[in-house]
């Protein structure tokens, strides 16, 4: 009936040779190896111009300043490799940070006053979780309406006062352990434990297949279900370590967070490499990207830019970074 | 898996919403006689129309399976630009509104021909420039605010014509519009098309390139105007107006029953959203409620409004 | 070979919304048999599979796993069980590496729970060599590979979890003859080893080169099951259709006329490579080639998808430049894509929206659509193609993939092309809806409608068409006459540019 043509077993070009290390680096990394060399191009210009620019007390600026942001950064990330998207974070942020120096006003220990924003952010962002993944409504809605819910929570009941007379003790942020600020600590602990975590534990793995496929993730016997929720909660929890560097870096806590703190955590997860479809990037990209937002700042003030031009710049240099991207992956294809 | 476009459960998700609203209605003028008075009513009208034109446009973009964040920012750039074209540049006050109406419109085509010529998913270009053009109106104002406009232009925030505010004849009038261009135009039919199936739509022959651009376009002149009726409704500029609006409009959006995936949506659910949130507004801070405590509650008709729907919907149809 | 069965399946039935998908259905299979699961799309073969894959639970019946019964409440269960499946629609990660698609959701892992990395790609390695794929990186992310290598990677898969039965749900749907070939002798091997394959597939050439016993369905019901010698494939097709068909491939004499397109030299990418081709009023012109030739890239150049970046096109004696899907359809040049449901459909929609798609400007009074005569186009074509459905306002995605097409190509015949293109009409489509398809076909031609049809099936291109074209490599390497295109011509002309000769 059919014609049976007899070939050879066919070798593709690209199988036949395994790639060299670079290029497989290239292919894996692509978007964080771009987001590297803009901070380390930055660096040397800005420096150029002004040496003050590396000077330890900038650099902590850099680093300390926007480790929360960052930390934050890697649950999103997360959320995000999974297929969900989370606008709440932001007044989550603000919500915890209240009930953290609440407590320790109120002179409970420390460490509770630590652990609580933790716990309480895996409990909220459980609850998330069981609307995303059992009541299938999709991630934005539901972040959407917790934004609602938590933002004007907290304003009625804090009334919008701030917290002053926190105990040094609690002031974990301004505090260095072998000479390095805690921040920065917290920052590449936390960056490195969850890339290996996401890179070579099979949670992390099933949360790439998730975002990739998630029906075929349940046809394979992932419970896409426990998973989603799963993710959600360690957001949570890395929210409220996001918290503790936040509530902990100034002597006050004010009860309104940055304005758009989710979408600069938002940005820096996608600016890093994590596709906001789901199934690709990685965590150490959206920690990479937070650097590189808070190196522009810094540049732009000791290059003497008006600072009500930041964050028009700011958005100008992101736009910049999302359609190189594009064009890098147009290249590919 | 297959979702279905279903006219029914459409209709019911709006019959449910309508259900509400008369619910919430009647629930608050008990609670105070002030609520359910002519004056107030008109009065919240005047309040919801810049989130409503926004939400209009909103519908369409995500219809299409598409969003546009930055609609706060080219809000306060459009508003920041009428104060400074009229008082620094000097022009007419009318001249100054169109231009500043134009930029804004300008930039909603930025977003277009970034979403459609170099592929970048809306949620990531419309992110971008929402810091970019907020970054705009913050450099452009320098944090100066622009007050002492003619007693004219008030008319359109403040003003009535025929008893009605100003502001909502516009909303209505662009309600009605929308609603007849999605439901029986051929742009509404390539709307909901590429919002279900965009390659499909592409291999069909429709202007799937065009119609997105015509569309982020829209966006940006909807926020624009809003922007303009927002500085005649407060009497003054700021370069900080509008922020967060975004989340306030795709909110009624959502909540009307346009799915946030794309491929169904009416105006007339948006509506039903927009003004379903405004009484709770009102009602809750005529009744004593504190104005932060409302924007729980709204979070909360959100989440529970569409878990309701859905529940409807799977033992209904399936 | 009459081994007991390893998994029987005894009066299966189950329901949707109401609806009877499977109606008391036994089957089995025996280790060390490929047993083929035959019928029309719509017969139940899915449903069965899916329930002896753990992915639906059965109203009704019994399953059996080596004389036990069993209940799969997921897909983890039947595993455990094992039984392994390779669906249609490849379950794979794009993002993930080939190992880590093997061993997915089933890692070794060291003392301590962390995954066994370097044990997780030594042993992908050594599966991937018994199924003779030494070619294969296991460190390449699977959006790299062909399909013919995702669906290795998907066997692997299965036999990692050390399947004794392999489910294979139309398995060379989307594979080239050259595919074909290596796929069954993998499928042969496994046997050899004892693995007991349910083997699903339209195509009555692999059946029997292939099957030890073959089950048909139809309509969601039993019919027979038959060693594979006592049937030919004649009564296999009535047993799947009920009734007999007269004849596979109608092919209608039309009268050729003028010609309509004219391609010279045409140039897009590595794909297209200064094609030149002609084609008549009345006429059926295949094209043939192996996936990858540029067969469906030089349709796509055609139809404005991928704009061609030099040559002519001439269309009714005027050259025209096509740089938009709209403006080929301005022109008269329509496109039923290969992926029906990616390009083809919008599945939510309804039959009369898909229909009017592609013509929506003129069935609109300036940007109003008129309504009904939407409703009385789609109702006309609906009859007129023989599309079963409730009513026009059903969502296509209910309907079976014949029907599906049939829209598809309504949708085109709205807007009077002088051209269609066919891309795989056939593909996924069952017996009866196959002749239908051509059978409409034959009464285009006739009407003086020009067909490019694109076909990887060997009979359907050599019985449909007046002339066939033979494209490997990017290049044209064959013109044959329909009295000379034998399977041995074409096919030497599809392999051309591997000896390095260009015919």
């Amino acid at each position: 009936m059919s014609a049976i043509v007899d070939l050879p077993p066919t070798r593709p070009a690209s199988a036949a040779q395994r790639p060299g290390f670079f290029q497989r680096l290239f292919a894996d990394y692509g978007q964080e190896l771009v987001v590297l060399a803009a901070i380390v191009a930055l660096f040397v210009v800005v420096t150029m111009v002004n040496p003050r620019f590396i000077s330890a007390n900038n650099l902590t600026t850099i680093f300390s300043g926007n480790a929360y942001i960052a930390v934050a950064a890697i649950g999103m990330a997360m959320v995000i490799i999974t297929g969900h998207i989370d606008v709440s974070v932001g007044a989550l942020i603000g919500v915890l940070a209240t009930i953290s120096g609440t407590l320790a006003v109120a002179g409970y220990p420390v460490w509770i006053a630590w652990l609580a924003p933790v716990l309480v952010g895996m409990a909220v962002n459980a609850c998330i979780g069981i609307l995303v993944a059992y009541a299938r409504i999709p991630s934005i809605v539901v972040t959407l309406g917790a934004l609602s819910i938590m933002r004007g929570g907290l304003i009625s009941v804090t009334g919008g006062t701030w917290i002053t007379n926190l105990p040094p003790d609690f002031l974990i942020a301004q505090k260095s352990v072998f000479g390095l600020p805690v921040p920065l600590v917290f920052m590449v602990v936390l960056t490195v434990a969850a890339a290996l975590w996401m890179r070579y534990s099979a949670f992390g793995r099933s949360l790439y297949a998730i975002g990739g496929n998630a029906e075929a993730a349940l046809a394979t016997g992932i419970p896409v279900e426990r998973r989603t929720v799963a993710v959600f909660i360690i957001h949570g929890a890395f929210a409220g370590l996001a918290t503790i560097l936040f509530a902990t870096q100034l002597q006050v806590i004010q009860s309104t967070v940055p304005p758009n703190l989710e979408l600069t955590v938002i940005t820096a997860a996608v600016i890093g490499g994590v596709s906001i479809l789901g199934g690709s990037g990685t965590v150490i990209g959206s920690t990479l990207a937070t650097i590189l937002f808070a190196t522009i700042g810094s540049a732009l003030i000791f290059v003497n830019v008006s600072a009500y031009w930041l964050r028009a710049v700011i958005g100008l240099l992101i736009l910049a970074t999302v359609l190189a991207d594009m064009l890098r992956r147009r290249g590919r294809i | 898996m297959i979702h279905r476009m279903n006219w029914k459960s459409l209709l019911r998700h709006e019959t449910f919403l309508a259900l509400l609203l008369v619910v919430v209605l009647i629930v608050l003028s008990f609670q105070s006689d002030r609520f359910f008075t002519v004056s107030n009513l008109l009065n919240q009208g005047r309040l919801m129309t810049e989130i409503g034109l926004i939400a209009i446009a909103m519908t369409f973009v995500i219809a299409t399976g598409g969003i546009d964040l930055s609609v706060g920012s080219i809000l306060g750039l459009a508003a920041i630009l009428t104060g400074v074209f009229w008082q620094n540049i000097g022009l007419p006050l009318p001249l100054a509104a169109v231009a500043a109406i134009a930029v804004g419109t300008l930039a909603g085509f930025g977003n277009g021909l970034i979403i459609t010529r170099f592929s970048v998913p809306p949620l990531i270009a419309t992110l971008a420039t929402l810091a970019l053009y907020r970054g705009l109106a913050e450099g452009i104002s320098q944090a100066r605010s622009v007050r002492g406009y003619p007693d004219w232009f008030y008319v359109l925030g403040q003003g009535e014509v025929l008893g009605v505010p100003t502001q909502l004849w516009i909303l209505a009038v662009a309600a009605i519009i929308a609603s007849i261009i999605l439901a029986y135009t051929r742009w509404g039919r390539t709307v909901y098309a590429i919002g279900s199936n965009e390659v499909a739509s592409r291999f069909s022959g429709l202007s799937v390139e065009k119609t997105k651009l015509a569309l982020y376009t829209a966006s940006g002149f909807a926020a624009a105007v809003a922007g303009v009726i927002f500085v005649s409704r407060v009497s003054t500029t700021r370069s900080d107006m509008g922020t967060g609006i975004e989340l306030d409009a795709i909110t009624a959006v959502v909540l009307g029953g346009t799915s946030i995936f794309g491929g169904r949506g009416t105006i007339a659910g948006t509506m039903i959203g927009l003004c379903l949130i405004q009484a709770l507004k009102n009602g809750l801070s005529l009744a004593g409620v504190k104005g932060d405590g409302t924007i729980m509650l709204i979070g909360a008709v959100l989440i529970l409004a569409i878990l309701a729907s859905n529940l409807f919907e799977r033992s209904g149809t399936r | 070979m009459t081994a007991a069965p390893y998994v029987s399946l005894t009066g299966m039935s189950k329901s949707f919304v109401g609806v009877k998908a499977l109606k008391d259905v036994s089957f089995d299979v025996r280790p060390g048999e490929v047993h083929a699961l035959l019928g029309e799309n719509g017969a139940g073969k899915s449903t069965l599979i899916k329930m002896m894959s753990g992915l639906y639970s059965p109203d009704a019946g019994t399953i059996t796993v080596d004389g036990r019964e069993v209940r799969f409440a997921s897909t983890r269960d039947a595993s455990a069980a094992g039984i392994a499946t390779v669906y249609q629609e490849l379950l794979l990660f794009p993002e993930l590496t080939v190992a880590e698609n093997v061993f997915l959701g089933n890692y070794p892992r060291r003392p301590g729970g962390w995954i066994d990395w370097s044990e997780v790609r030594t042993r992908t390695r050594a599966l991937l060599d018994q199924l003779d794929t030494f070619d294969l990186d296991v460190d390449a992310k699977v959006l790299t590979l062909s399909v013919a290598q995702r669906q290795r990677v998907e066997i692997a898969k299965a036999l990692s979890k050390n399947a004794r039965i392999l489910i294979m749900d139309e398995p060379t749907a989307s594979l080239v003859e050259a595919d074909v070939q290596r796929l069954m002798a993998v499928v042969r091997q496994l046997r050899e080893r004892g693995v007991g394959i349910v083997y699903v597939s339209h195509r009555m050439p692999e059946i029997f080169a292939l099957a030890d016993r073959v089950t048909v369905l139809r309509d969601g019901g039993y019919v027979a099951t038959r060693d594979i010698g006592e049937v030919d494939e004649a009564a296999l097709v009535s047993m799947m259709v009920g009734r007999p068909i007269d004849s596979l491939f109608p092919k209608a004499d039309a009268k050729i006329g003028d010609t309509v397109l004219e391609v010279k030299n045409l140039n897009h990418g590595r794909h297209v490579q200064d094609i030149s081709f002609s084609l008549r009023r009345g006429e059926i012109l295949g094209v043939a080639g192996l996936v990858g030739s540029g067969r469906t890239e030089l349709a796509l150049t055609l139809f404005g998808m991928t704009p061609a970046t030099s040559g002519e096109i001439v269309l009714e004696g005027r050259t025209v430049a096509i740089t938009s899907p709209r403006q080929a359809r301005d022109l008269g040049i329509a496109y039923v894509p290969e992926d029906r449901g990616q390009q083809g459909l919008v599945k939510q929609m309804a039959i009369r929206k898909n229909v009017s798609m592609a013509s929506i400007e003129r069935l609109s009074a300036g940007i109003f659509i008129k309504a009904g005569e939407e409703a009385q186009r789609a109702l006309d074509a609906v009859k007129r193609l023989s599309v079963r459905c409730r009513n026009i306002g059903q969502p296509v995605g209910e309907l079976s993939g014949g029907n599906q097409q049939k829209v598809v190509i309504a949708k085109w015949l709205e807007t009077n092309p002088k051209v269609l293109i066919l891309d795989e009409p056939t593909r996924g489509v069952d017996v009866g809806a196959k002749a239908e398809i051509h059978t409409i076909m034959g009464e285009l031609v006739k009407q003086g409608v020009a067909i490019l049809m694109i076909s990887s099936e060997l009979p359907e291109v050599l019985g449909m068409s007046d002339r066939v074209l033979v494209i490997s490599g990017g290049r044209l390497t064959g013109e044959i006459d329909r009295a000379d295109a034998t399977p041995e011509r074409v096919g030497m002309a599809m392999t051309a540019h591997q000896s390095g000769e260009a015919a």
